[in-house]
């Protein structure tokens, strides 16, 4: 298939190319406030191609792909005659790592199967005074890689999420509490289960409201509330922040900089997980990269481009759309190591010497600030206060704040609650002398 | 073409069939620093099919072969027909519409070369690393045509041409270990012509963000403040806007009750509305997804809640008319209830008399971002000024204002009589469709009190 786009950008006078073929069917079903209103398929297909001509780099993309490969080698040589030289190479063939990206029964999974893994959901989570959305979502993909250096390969993948909101409104207080699940096959019954739960837990903790607690405290943040604190080190951790100089861990390589408990590893050959992938979108193998271990930085990730222009070389972490040019991106991001089975118990059992603290799941506006300082302040949108080991209540109006590199110096507690949150899998992590306002 | 999509339509199965198809094409140059990081030029072609049977739910197919069209249409049948609802889900009406649109592509960038775009962006680059401090800048222009069909079985078929022109720069200043920053957005729907003459807004970024480096942080506290119009179109667009897409509260009783048309909402000095015929702006276009026409919609007029932005099931559902929010951000998606150009109503008198009688408050100014969970929000100012004895004092930052939708609303003591449009790029984000190309207006708004983040108090 990409054969011919390669072929036809050597034709019209490019030394090199590579091409990415992707095509995409996603089934959605949606249940909006527990009704099953709506049902819908997707199906994209597209060519991301690049060419070297004279040194120089264009991309362009296509979803018109019925006339023929001219017009988008046209526009790719075009995009070339003002493009950079950087000594971009491609690599020849590699060996795939060995994952397993697609389930059969996830792509053959029918309209009826993915209604009932919803209405389950939805009846699971339905109580008084609240309301549910569940959305179910199928994608199946393949995708096919070539270069004019030989490399080549293709792969099937296969996702299916389940997310799920409830929302309470009682007077002006809303209350939402929200998660998902997403795995490359159909969710067993454990999984639903340990959805419904994480809901049921938070809502449940939820229904007193207690004042916020004010000053330098003991909080844990859980997997999903530790998105603020983990922003600054992933952006710090690409090489395309490196290359820029925006990167604090810049020229550290080696350097003890956070507590010894704290790792971050990318790791693209996990089992299950829908980011996962034999070899990247630029032809280069996936393997675990690590970026940092027991609190020494190891490196950075890194795509073909981003590579050549920092002297380095590519980790496997070309990402690439139909539209736009192959950036680095992470697939899989691994905080911690495996320690046993995990406790989906809120708190991840970290809460019991806290005498007055808060558990933060949800903040408002994570992203907003200067992130690449490492500095954060961010209202509530979903936290408890913890008094004396326990759960007293949820807190409204508070807000946190802190510096991630800081803050990551000195790990108070590692939860025993690891689970995957999105593209990340982490535990709960206490902080001391985190600065809570109340308001 | 025409004649092929009417066709399709007519041929579909399913008792209401709609079909969107588009065609876009794109260009997008980014500089980083000295640096071209991409120019290049994209097509984007697919469509959409969406079908509704009595008794059923929406079935949904999209696609990018356009050979698929008649099977895309089966398909989406099957899908509405596998779906059984107890209450059935009603359309209000809308008369059928004929109409061929051509808003004028003021200056087709479909005409223009990719090398002269990029010397375009390059002069808008190097104006913010003239700036002294400046160690690195991300530069984009982007700019797209689409031509747009929209076609419905009871007789409906539109097709416009769209244009659109995007510019963004980012500037960033460093000295040590502070790093700061400086933004400039321009989103138009317009064409070549419009995307010129806008060296000063990039080069203001730039000296903004040098000039912040030395700026302090403000110290947390609640403040009265003073929002600029940017501010204050954002604020009213995430906090207040995406509360009265019916969307949210036509199916959810308790929302129904928290929106309930004639509440107070806010001071009598609130008039708030979201038009989709304002002409000129970006969120502009005559009609919406579902062939509805545009319209202005007053929200909250003197401080009541007395509007809401509906798509036409949203609008049947309540009893209501639709008003031409239904919107999608590409063939790729269904439409759903979305914002135009929201703004709140112009008041009276002079920024100079908004500030004449505060002591000690904070002017925030220009937005990096803004989040609501619903009654709790979150904001970012790009920077602020103090206000000290009624003058405007010391620029400061790391000016987050948060808090409370209904108790801000009724603390909005003083509207000025300054409106004005923000046309900026990037756009609005909802069930994953971003960006919705949106505007917001308003004038400068004088907030009696409001908690501002940045050295949280110990």
């Amino acid at each position: 298939m990409i054969e011919r786009w390669l072929d036809a950008a050597q034709r019209a006078g490019a030394q090199q190319a590579d091409g990415w073929w992707h095509r995409a069917e996603r089934t959605v079903v949606s249940f909006e406030w527990g009704r099953l209103k709506a049902a819908s398929v997707g199906e994209e297909a597209g060519v991301n191609l690049r060419v070297l001509s004279q040194g120089r780099v264009g991309v362009a993309g296509s979803t018109v792909l019925h006339d023929g490969p001219d017009d988008l080698t046209a526009r790719a040589l075009a995009s070339a005659a003002l493009g950079e030289r950087f000594g971009l190479e491609f690599p020849g063939p590699c060996t795939p790592a060995v994952v397993s990206t697609f389930s059969a029964p996830a792509a053959e999974a029918s309209l009826d199967h993915l209604v009932g893994i919803g209405r389950e959901v939805v009846e699971r989570l339905a109580r008084d005074g609240c309301q549910v959305n569940v959305t179910v979502e199928r994608e199946v993909t393949e995708t096919e890689f070539g270069n004019t250096a030989g490399a080549a390969g293709t792969y099937q993948a296969t996702a299916v999420a389940v997310s799920a909101d409830v929302w309470r409104i009682a007077g002006d207080d809303v209350l939402t509490v929200a998660d998902g699940i997403d795995d490359t096959g159909v969710p067993d019954a454990s999984a639903l289960s340990a959805l419904v739960q994480s809901i049921d837990e938070r809502l449940r903790r939820a229904e007193v409201v207690v004042a916020p607690p004010e000053g330098g405290l003991p909080v844990v943040f859980t997997p999903a509330g530790l998105a603020a604190v983990l922003l600054p080190i992933t952006q710090a951790l690409s090489g395309k922040a490196v290359l820029q100089g925006v990167s604090p861990l810049a020229g550290r390589v080696g350097e003890r900089v956070f507590d010894a408990a704290f790792s971050v590893t990318d790791d693209p050959t996990r089992a299950g997980r829908p980011a996962s992938r034999p070899f990247d979108d630029e032809g280069v193998a996936s393997r675990p990269t690590p970026l940092v271990e027991a609190g020494t930085v190891r490196g950075f990730i890194f795509d073909l481009e981003t590579a050549a222009r920092a002297k380095a070389t590519s980790t496997g972490h070309g990402h690439r759309d139909i539209f736009g040019k192959p950036a680095p991106g992470f697939t899989n991001l691994v905080v911690g190591r495996d320690d046993g089975t995990p406790d989906g118990a809120l708190g991840g059992q970290l809460l019991g010497p806290i005498v007055d603290g808060l558990l933060v799941d949800d903040l408002i506006g994570v992203g907003q600030g200067n992130v690449a300082g490492g500095a954060f302040s961010h209202p509530v949108a979903l936290a408890y206060r913890v008094v004396r080991g326990e759960i007293a209540g949820r807190v409204k109006d508070a807000a946190v704040a802190g510096n991630s590199y800081d803050l990551l110096k000195r790990i108070g507690g590692i939860g025993r609650d690891r689970r995957w949150y999105g593209r990340r899998l982490t535990p709960s992590l206490l902080f001391d002398g985190v600065s809570v306002a109340r308001r | 073409m025409r004649d092929r999509l009417t066709a399709a339509v007519r041929r579909a199965p399913a008792e209401f069939t709609e079909l969107r198809l588009e065609t876009s094409w794109t260009t997008a140059v980014t500089f980083r620093g000295r640096h071209l990081e991409n120019a290049t030029a994209s097509v984007d072609e697919g469509g959409c099919v969406r079908a509704l049977n009595r008794g059923c739910g929406w079935g949904v197919a999209s696609f990018t072969s356009l050979d698929a069209l008649p099977q895309m249409a089966q398909r989406a049948n099957e899908l509405s027909r596998a779906l059984r609802l107890d209450r059935p889900i009603e359309l209000a009406e809308v008369p059928p519409h004929e109409a061929d649109v051509d808003a004028g592509l003021d200056g087709d960038v479909r005409g223009i070369g990719l090398e002269e775009k990029t010397r375009l962006l390059e002069a808008y680059n190097g104006a913010m690393l003239s700036v002294g401090g400046i160690v690195d800048t991300v530069g984009s222009y982007r700019d797209s045509v689409t031509e747009y069909w929209y076609l419905n079985s009871e007789g409906t078929t539109l097709h416009e041409l769209r244009p659109e022109v995007t510019l963004s720069g980012s500037a960033i200043a460093r000295r040590d270990d502070v790093i700061e920053r400086g933004l400039a957005s321009i989103g138009l729907r317009r064409g070549w012509r419009s995307a010129q003459g806008h060296e000063g807004e990039f080069r203001a970024a730039a000296e903004r963000a040098a000039a912040l480096l030395t700026a302090p942080r403000i110290r947390g506290g609640a403040y009265p403040v003073v929002l600029d119009p940017e501010l204050a179109g954002v604020f009213i667009h995430e906090a207040f806007g995406h509360l009265s897409e019916a969307d949210f509260v036509f199916e959810n009783p308790q929302a129904r009750e928290m929106m309930t048309l004639g509440r107070r909402f806010g001071t009598p000095l609130l008039n708030v509305g979201d038009n989709g015929a304002a002409p000129g702006l970006r969120g502009t276009l005559p009609f919406d997804d579902e062939g509805t026409p545009t319209q202005d919609t007053p929200l909250i007029r003197d401080g009541v809640l007395v509007g809401r932005l509906h798509s036409r099931e949203t609008a049947a559902a309540m009893g209501e008319r639709p008003t031409g929010n239904a919107r999608a951000i590409s063939f790729r998606h269904p439409p759903i209830v979305r914002m135009t150009n929201t703004y709140i109503g112009n008041g009276r008198g002079s920024f100079a008399d908004l500030i004449a009688g505060i002591r000690l408050g904070v002017y925030a100014c220009g937005a990096f971002g803004g989040q609501t969970m619903l009654e709790n929000f979150s904001f970012t100012a790009a920077h602020g000024r103090m206000i000290r004895d009624g003058q405007l004092a010391e620029l400061v930052k790391d000016v987050v204002l948060a808090g409370n939708l209904f108790q801000t609303l009724d603390r909005i003591e003083h509207i000025a009589g300054d409106f004005q449009w923000t046309q900026m790029g990037g756009g609005c984000g909802k069930g994953g469709q971003f960006p919705l190309p949106v505007t917001e207006g308003a004038p400068h708004v004088r907030i009696e009190e409001a908690l501002i983040g940045g050295d949280v108090p110990q």
